[in-house]
């Protein structure tokens, strides 16, 4: 039931935003609805932990602990970007950004944040299906209703740039999700054989796994490397990349932090399941090898791009396809350690991504630009709490210690180095040290610096807590992991190894 | 007593429709007119529809009969209506000045048709003699072929509408894998990727409106200010 009632709270949420047309009212509904969503996901934790997967309508929905870990994670970005969120447009209301130029009416505000706060807890429903569908079909429905959701959330300014993101979004995700449906096809179509005319379970997650083995081996190859293709261009690693930086930067900040974390997490959840069936059918050795290649690739992609970053947005957007790199070769190096390495490396990097957005969102409101080149540096002094968590949040992505990325980043290290792959850790050692210096000289330059005499920036309480309380929840994360997270991620990784 | 069709037919009325589905594709690659492009989508939606309905029929699978009207509703009445609204709000009937010029686009869906076929070799199973096989053989190869050509329509053409075709035709494409490989998804399934296809397009439309009205134009190489 509790699987349920995940789905029901967002979806509900949605439409009675848009029914209730005013600012308070549409913020209070998301922010409770995330909250309870939150709950929620704890206590499917908590059963997963327990008694293991839950499943609900004749296995229609199916919740073990991979799912669990990531609805815990889509909920848990859900609720800081909606908190963020509520600051961040009253700040865009404020400097007038909302307003259209030719009727200058107040009506056009609502009617944008209406928009927002209906599209937003869409998305999180498609995140939540995604996570909880036992049926790859719906989990393909699933992941293309969040491009759906979020394309109105790139295109949200209307700006031509905005509008030239979006297309790109959506086009570029439309080819790529395609090529996943055939590719979902096709281990219908080779599990069809083994298993006979089952109308429903033919697709289940659950039936599937069982009997893995059997399946048509050249029907898999091409499958997994359709989804490869296909969820990997919803990851955005490279070559596929392109439409990142550009809906990345063109999104509102809360929109674009949900983009980096949830969409991300929900292609690489989809490929993760494809990655079981093929590495049960074919061993995992197939899988391994294209996994590596596209996910080196990605980290490579990115490192000239950080480098000479002129605009801070885009930024973010490269050191996303950086660490979707990482989490990829990650589960190419494979393994217990590479696969924990992984997961580990997810859900630190959805818990301190979103801080990330907020700052880059903070200081983009404050000066109004996005480009290094107009700020003249020194914003510590004008924003202290965002210059200083700016700085803290810099090193926490980059992976530097003692912050938690530091350690998932060691944990792939020492998978790659036990699995064999010496000259890959090199590599993957030179772009991560390449990355962490080239962003924290962009990022310096931007927060560090002479007092260039800006006015001390006002910041509301919405924006101060949501920064100043990720900013402690991450540094806590350095130091400690609750046990019980812990195990939910060991038990999420033993699902992926097939240990059980 | 009951009546057992003869699946030899069904199977010679398949692979006759899965041809004329593949000669429209490759009829569209040529086109000039947004207009036509849209009919000749309809037209193979309307194939591919009736294909869904002889297999049900042959199979005796009712589910596929849900599957087989909504792409008849949807696919080939609502989405091409809806397409036809939006050229004629835009304005722009003709288009379209594509990368590489039409005959060569023909030949390189001809190549296309090939590299399908000799894909599809592969998922071949001779062992298995029985006619479903021969027939998922048969269509998989058209299936693949409408894939990629649709894909290539994708990359010539730079009209934004042009573009939605493209994604509509190669979306077809899987239609036919699905049905003639395993006489369709789950029915579950099917209903979502039809829910999402609808909304795609209404997305896409909207899109395509307000970059027509914002650029006073549709052409997709006019969107290049967000570069590095």
């Amino acid at each position: 039931m509790i699987l349920f009632w995940l789905l029901i709270v967002p979806l509900i949420a949605g439409p009675l935003a848009f029914a209730l047309r005013k600012r308070p009212w549409m913020e209070a509904v998301n922010l409770a609805a995330f909250g309870i969503e939150l709950c929620l996901a704890l206590v499917l934790a908590a059963q997963v932990l327990r008694g293991g997967p839950v499943s609900l309508w004749n296995g229609f929905l199916y919740a073990d602990a991979l799912s669990a870990l990531m609805v815990l994670l889509s909920a848990v970005a859900a609720l800081w970007c909606s908190t963020y969120a509520v600051g961040y447009f009253r700040q865009d209301e404020r400097d007038g950004v909302l307003q259209d130029e030719q009727t200058l009416l107040g009506r056009f505000v609502i009617h944008k944040l209406r928009e927002y706060y209906t599209l937003t807890p869409l998305f999180v429903f498609s995140m939540i299906l995604v996570a909880l569908a036992n049926n790859l079909g719906i989990l393909w429905v699933a992941i293309e209703g969040t491009t759906l959701a979020s394309v109105f959330l790139v295109m949200f300014y209307g700006r031509e740039t905005s509008l030239e993101a979006a297309w790109k979004y959506a086009i570029i995700g439309g080819v790529g999700l395609s090529m996943a449906l055939f590719g979902t096809i096709l281990t219908y179509y080779s599990a069809h054989r083994v298993l006979g005319i089952e109308t429903l379970a033919g697709l289940n997650w659950s039936v599937l796994t069982g009997n893995a083995g059997q399946f048509d081996k050249a029907t898999m190859r091409l499958s997994f490397i359709l989804i490869l293709l296909g969820y990997g261009t919803k990851a955005g690693i490279a070559p596929m990349h392109t439409w990142k930086p550009d809906a990345y930067s063109e999104a509102p900040v809360p929109g674009a932090a949900m983009l980096a974390t949830g969409v991300l997490n929900c292609a690489l959840y989809g490929l993760v399941r494809f990655y079981i069936l093929s590495s049960k059918c074919l061993g995992p050795q197939f899988g391994s090898q294209l996994l590596i290649i596209f996910g080196l690739l990605s980290m490579a992609v990115a490192v000239p791009f950080v480098l000479v970053q002129k605009n801070f947005r885009r930024l973010l957007a490269y050191s996303s396809i950086d660490h979707s790199g990482i989490m990829v070769l990650a589960l190419g190096f494979g393994g217990p350690l590479g696969i924990l390495g992984m997961l580990l490396h997810m859900t630190f990097h959805s818990i301190t991504k979103p801080l990330l957005f907020f700052c880059a969102g903070n200081v983009q409101q404050y000066l109004k630009t996005d480009l290094f080149a107009k700020a003249k540096g020194g914003l510590i002094h004008s924003m202290p709490l965002t210059g200083a968590a700016f700085l803290m949040v810099t090193l926490a992505v980059t992976g530097s210690p003692p912050f938690s990325l530091f350690q998932s980043e060691f944990t792939i290290l020492r998978a790659a180095l036990s699995g064999g792959y010496f000259l890959l850790a090199i590599f993957f050692i030179a772009f991560l040290v390449t990355i962490f210096c080239g962003f924290l000289v962009n990022v310096a330059s931007l927060v560090l610096g002479p007092d260039p005499g800006l006015p001390l920036a006002e910041t509301c309480g919405w924006k101060k807590y949501s920064v100043g309380g990720l900013a402690a929840v991450i540094i806590v994360m350095g130091f400690w992991i609750p046990a019980p997270l812990f195990q939910l991620i060991q038990k999420a990784a033993d699902i992926v190894t097939g240990g059980r | 007593m009951h009546f057992v069709p003869n699946p030899e037919l069904g199977n010679r009325i398949i692979t006759l429709m899965a041809a004329l589905v593949l000669v429209l594709q490759i009829a569209s690659v040529g086109q000039r007119w947004i207009i036509s492009s849209i009919r000749i989508f309809a037209m193979q939606s309307f194939l591919l529809g009736a294909i869904a309905a002889v297999i049900a029929y042959f199979n005796q699978a009712s589910h596929i009969y849900v599957v087989a009207i909504l792409t008849l509703i949807l696919k080939a009445g609502v989405l091409p209506r809806l397409l036809e609204r939006l050229v004629e709000k835009i304005g722009i009937r003709r288009e379209i000045d594509p990368l590489i010029n039409v005959p060569l686009s023909v030949l390189i869906a001809g190549g296309l048709t090939l590299l399908g076929y000799v894909v599809a070799e592969s998922f071949y199973h001779p062992e298995e003699t029985s006619a479903q096989s021969a027939l998922g053989h048969n269509t998989l190869a058209v299936a693949i072929a409408l894939f990629l050509i649709g894909f290539f329509a994708m990359v010539n053409r730079r009209k934004a509408l042009t573009q939605v075709l493209g994604l509509l035709s190669l979306e077809n494409g899987l239609f036919l894998a699905a049905i003639s490989l395993t006489y369709g998804m789950p029915l579950v399934v099917e209903l979502g990727i039809f829910f999402d296809v609808l909304v795609a397009v209404m997305v896409l439309g909207i899109l395509v409106f307000r970059i027509r009205e914002t650029f006073d134009s549709m052409d997709v190489s006019k969107l290049s200010k967000l570069r590095e």
